[in-house]
């Protein structure tokens, strides 16, 4: 099994940490993990802003860096959730196939459905609040959305539960957004920065000391809030806790 | 770079008091639907249901229209055609004037609201009498609703005292709701049997029988209806379901969606006009048919107005109906605004995070946020496009399709020049107002990995 | 106002393309295993009430028992003795005004919401609404679980009009605060014999 690390731009210069856990898990799973270096942006700033044919040409350039591998893993739903979904539809605009949209898997999404992981020597004893981000939830399925009457999963919280010592939360408005949203953030700083102050007020009430979650860039907005306001709560992605000590 | 609704969204929020209130308020409007869509096993079915079945009426609107119309002639009502806004009026004052109308009553209707009819009739003399309780309370105030189900949702207890005091003589000082909706009941009451013509809008039409049916908590709809002698139904062409079989499913989501409710107090079947009354239905179209030609947005015509997608809103609830420039407001009014006029409405489709939670509630399956997605796409060519992300979309597609000066820049320069760029790109720095920066971290990921840093050493 | 109705047609007809089918409607609603007390206890959920009549027992005693203080009592119905008045003797709608309590038959009670069905059954619909108060005589028998059997229960007559009543008038109006009794009834009480 040859799997393509998909590490998306940002995370790619802000939290390198989260990609070399991806690693290290991977690795210690037994998957053979290769990094393309040529990767860059799956486009989906630039379409959800409004200019989604802009991301045509890092589609195509994805689609090529990530040709040869059986499996694409990435540390971020929504980025994922825009390749899945959004690729197709974009590169049949230039007669094209997308062979990666249907091998992408968002990480825990990975562990839990195709490598299904059931044990982890990982230890972290403390109490954490599960950030349901909207991409995860209602794209990518990660856990049961909270509006749909079907039965009630979390792919996240099952991963977690496998790490010894820890307590894992879920805040008010279980998956509420957290005001994101990539250009959105900036197009509606005030709406965007309230949601997320509401959003990390629901995930201290919990008592946890770290705000985790599937999604990189949910956890970037909330931390730049938490930074400003000097909260006394840290942010840790759920792969850094399943890799925890690895 | 931002839009109307960001900065209206801007104010709305400087008085946090209220939006926490409002936004807390119609959150647990939200629960409550959680608990009846809950309760109710066969709810996704239902809500499955509901949607084949308005694609179905919809796209085989030319038939049922048609059975409809005449199904309620046969049942002697007098249907009328309305193209727009305006000649829907027209017809209503026609109405009236032959029954030398002084006093309509009306309940609550979002294609009156949509057809500007009050204005238009209160300047041919006619007294229009909003009968709902929060309707009366925003005419009396000369405001717009905030919201479809709860139009006066952004009116403070105290602000309704005031105004009755004013307009009702009620005792100074009081705010209690109760005592407040016992002036108002009174008062109606009175408004209710000194009309002369009732009017309500249509939450149904049923091909098969013809019948009007209408859904109120309060009864007003029954009693504008009731006492007196011409009853004027305003529905759009869109509101039809096929037969009672169609609509049984419909009367099972709307209120459970709108107010978190079973079903709501009075579900009334109007089928034949009072003996010795009349009784018509202006069937109206105002750009309903054009968007039956437009497949990216043809959902938008099964939407059974029940306003789930703005209570679960995060935007909505946080920037309050006057945010929007449309009417309507939230993820459907953002949809629907942009049917009616895009060069004018282009403003709302920024009020939106994509969290696709409006899609998960919708009782008829709207595919509301892709619709925003794919407006956004569309406001570009309409020149609406926003110049600072239409330079930085652009921008960050030179850098990322170039990988060599992408990781150069990553190399060589600070965060502020390469993701998340677009937080930090324009001088006005929106990003910063209320968060901190994220922090270049010194060395990428693919620098490390390039180096050999994080594969295992043993690894090549 | 002819040719608006040809033209409304004709851009239905020339704007329609893709044409969905009609979804077989075969759904199996909620079932409850006692349907009598699921009605009783929906009934009081949505701010109304529901009581059984005792073998026996006569209704006009419950009614006195409940509403003590109505003074004006209307109802058609023949075996309601506690009616001051057969409300079809009024013909002006408005002179139903100031009618304390109304006491009328429902045809069809629904489990799922305490709807029940009232096919207009009296000379001026009205009455259903401007009474202060409302009691609505139901045959237990005639409880259905959920709307869809309502739908395949209910009946018309020739007046034309028919309404579903789940509880009180009510509203949230202001500030979400839900007070009974906005304009119909402020209270509602089925009896189910």
């Amino acid at each position: 099994m040859k799997v393509g690390l998909f590490i998306p731009c940002y995370v790619n210069a802000i939290y390198p940490e989260i990609g070399v856990a991806c690693y290290k898990l991977l690795d210690y799973l037994g998957v053979e993990v290769d990094y393309p270096v040529n990767q860059t942006c799956c486009g989906q700033p630039m379409a959800n802003a409004g200019f989604e044919d802009e991301a045509i040409p890092l589609a195509k350039s994805f689609e090529k860096e990530f040709a040869e591998y059986e499996f694409v893993v990435v540390p971020s739903g929504s980025c994922g959730s825009f390749v899945k979904l959004n690729y197709p539809r974009l590169l049949s605009k230039e007669g094209r196939e997308s062979h990666t949209s249907g091998k992408v898997y968002d990480f825990c999404e990975f562990l839990h459905d195709i490598l299904k992981v059931d044990k982890l020597p990982a230890k972290f004893p403390h109490k954490v609040s599960v950030h349901n981000s909207c991409h995860g939830v209602r794209e990518l399925h990660l856990s049961s959305a909270s509006e749909l009457n079907i039965p009630r999963y979390s792919k996240v919280k099952d991963l977690l539960s496998l790490v010894e010592g820890i307590e894992v939360m879920e805040p008010g408005k279980l998956d509420e957004c957290c005001g994101f949203g990539g250009m959105f953030a900036v197009e509606e700083q005030a709406v965007s920065v309230c949601i997320g102050q509401d959003k990390i007020k629901n995930h201290m009430a919990t008592g946890a000391e770290y705000i985790t979650g599937a999604d990189s860039s949910c956890l970037m907005h909330m931390q730049g809030i938490v930074e400003r306001e000097k909260l006394p709560v840290k942010f840790i992605h759920v792969v850094q806790i399943l890799a925890a000590g690895l | 770079m931002s839009t109307k609704h960001a900065e209206a969204a801007e104010r709305f929020i400087e008085n946090k008091e209220q939006e926490s209130w409002h936004n807390e308020t119609l959150w647990l409007v939200r629960v409550k639907r959680d608990n009846m869509a809950m309760a109710v096993p066969e709810w996704e079915e239902l809500r499955e249901l509901a949607n084949k079945i308005k694609m179905h009426t919809i796209t085989h609107l030319h038939k049922y229209i048609q059975q409809f119309a005449e199904n309620a002639e046969a049942n002697g009502v007098i249907v009328h055609w309305a193209k727009d806004a305006k000649e829907h009026n027209e017809i209503v004052y026609d109405i009236l004037k032959k029954h030398n109308t002084k006093k309509l009553v009306k309940s609550k209707s979002m294609l009156t609201e949509e057809c500007h009819m009050n204005p238009y009739l209160i300047e041919k003399g006619i007294d229009v009498v909003e009968s709902d309780l929060g309707e009366r309370i925003i005419q009396f105030m000369g405001v717009p609703p905030s919201h479809i189900v709860m139009p006066a949702i952004h009116i403070k207890r105290e602000a309704v005292g005031k105004l009755f005091e004013e307009v009702l003589h009620t005792e100074k000082g009081n705010s209690d709701p109760t005592y407040l909706t016992r002036a108002a009941r009174a008062h109606l009451r009175n408004e209710f049997l000194t009309a002369d013509v009732g009017m309500t809008g249509a939450n149904f039409g049923v091909a098969e029988t013809g019948d009007v049916v209408v859904c109120t908590n309060e009864g007003n709809a029954d009693m504008g209806t009731s006492i007196p002698k011409v009853h004027i139904v305003s529905m759009g062409i869109e509101k039809l379901v096929p037969n009672h079989k169609s609509l049984s499913v419909y009367t099972r989501l709307l209120a459970r969606s709108a107010t978190g409710q079973p079903v709501t107090s009075y579900t009334s079947h109007f089928r034949k006009p009072r003996e010795g009354c009349e009784m018509h239905i202006v069937l109206v179209d105002n750009g309903r048919s054009e968007i039956l030609s437009n497949p990216e947005h043809i959902q938008t015509l099964k939407c059974i107005r029940c306003a789930a997608c703005m209570n679960t809103c995060p935007v909505y609830r946080r920037s309050g109906g006057y945010s929007y420039t449309y009417f309507i407001p939230g993820p459907i009014g953002i949809n629907l605004g942009m049917l009616k006029f895009p060069e004018r409405y282009y403003d709302n489709v920024s009020a939106c995070s994509l969290c696709y939670s409006c899609n998960n509630v919708c009782p008829v399956k709207i595919d509301l946020a892709d619709q925003i997605y794919r407006w956004r796409q569309n406001l570009d060519s309409l020149g609406k496009a926003d110049k600072m992300k239409k330079l930085m979309s652009g921008g960050m597609k030179f850098l990322f399709t170039h990988p060599s000066i992408y990781y150069n820049t990553l190399k060589m320069a600070p965060a502020a020049n390469i993701m998340p760029r677009f937080m930090i790109y324009n001088g006005l720095n929106e990003w910063g107002k209320g968060r901190e920066l994220p922090r270049f971290s010194g060395e990428s990921f693919t620098q490390m990995w390039k180096k050999g840093k994080v594969q295992r050493k043993n690894n090549k | 106002m002819d040719n608006s109705k040809r033209d409304i047609l004709e851009n239905i007809k020339r704007h329609t393309s893709v044409q969905y089918d009609m979804p077989e409607i075969d759904i199996e609603g909620i079932q409850y295993p006692d349907k009598i007390s699921q009605f009783i206890l929906i009934s009081k959920a949505v701010g109304g009430d529901a009581v059984e009549l005792d073998p026996g027992q006569d209704v006009n005693e419950i009614i006195r028992a409940l509403y003590p203080e109505a003074k004006r009592i209307a109802s058609n119905l023949p075996d309601i003795s506690v009616a001051t008045f057969n409300p079809d003797d009024v013909s002006d709608p408005g002179g139903l005004n100031g009618t304390d309590l109304a006491i009328i038959q429902g045809e069809v009670g629904v489990a799922e919401n305490g709807c029940v069905w009232i096919p207009q059954n009296v000379k001026q619909k009205v009455l259903y609404f401007i009474t202060e108060y409302l009691v609505i005589i139901l045959d237990k028998n005639n409880i259905v679980n959920n709307m869809h059997e309502a739908y395949e229960k209910i009946s018309f007559n020739d007046k034309g009009f028919g309404v579903f009543i789940s509880g009180p008038s009510k509203t949230a109006d202001i500030e979400q605060a839900l007070v009974v009794g906005a304009h119909g009834a402020k209270g509602v009480t089925v009896i189910l014999k």
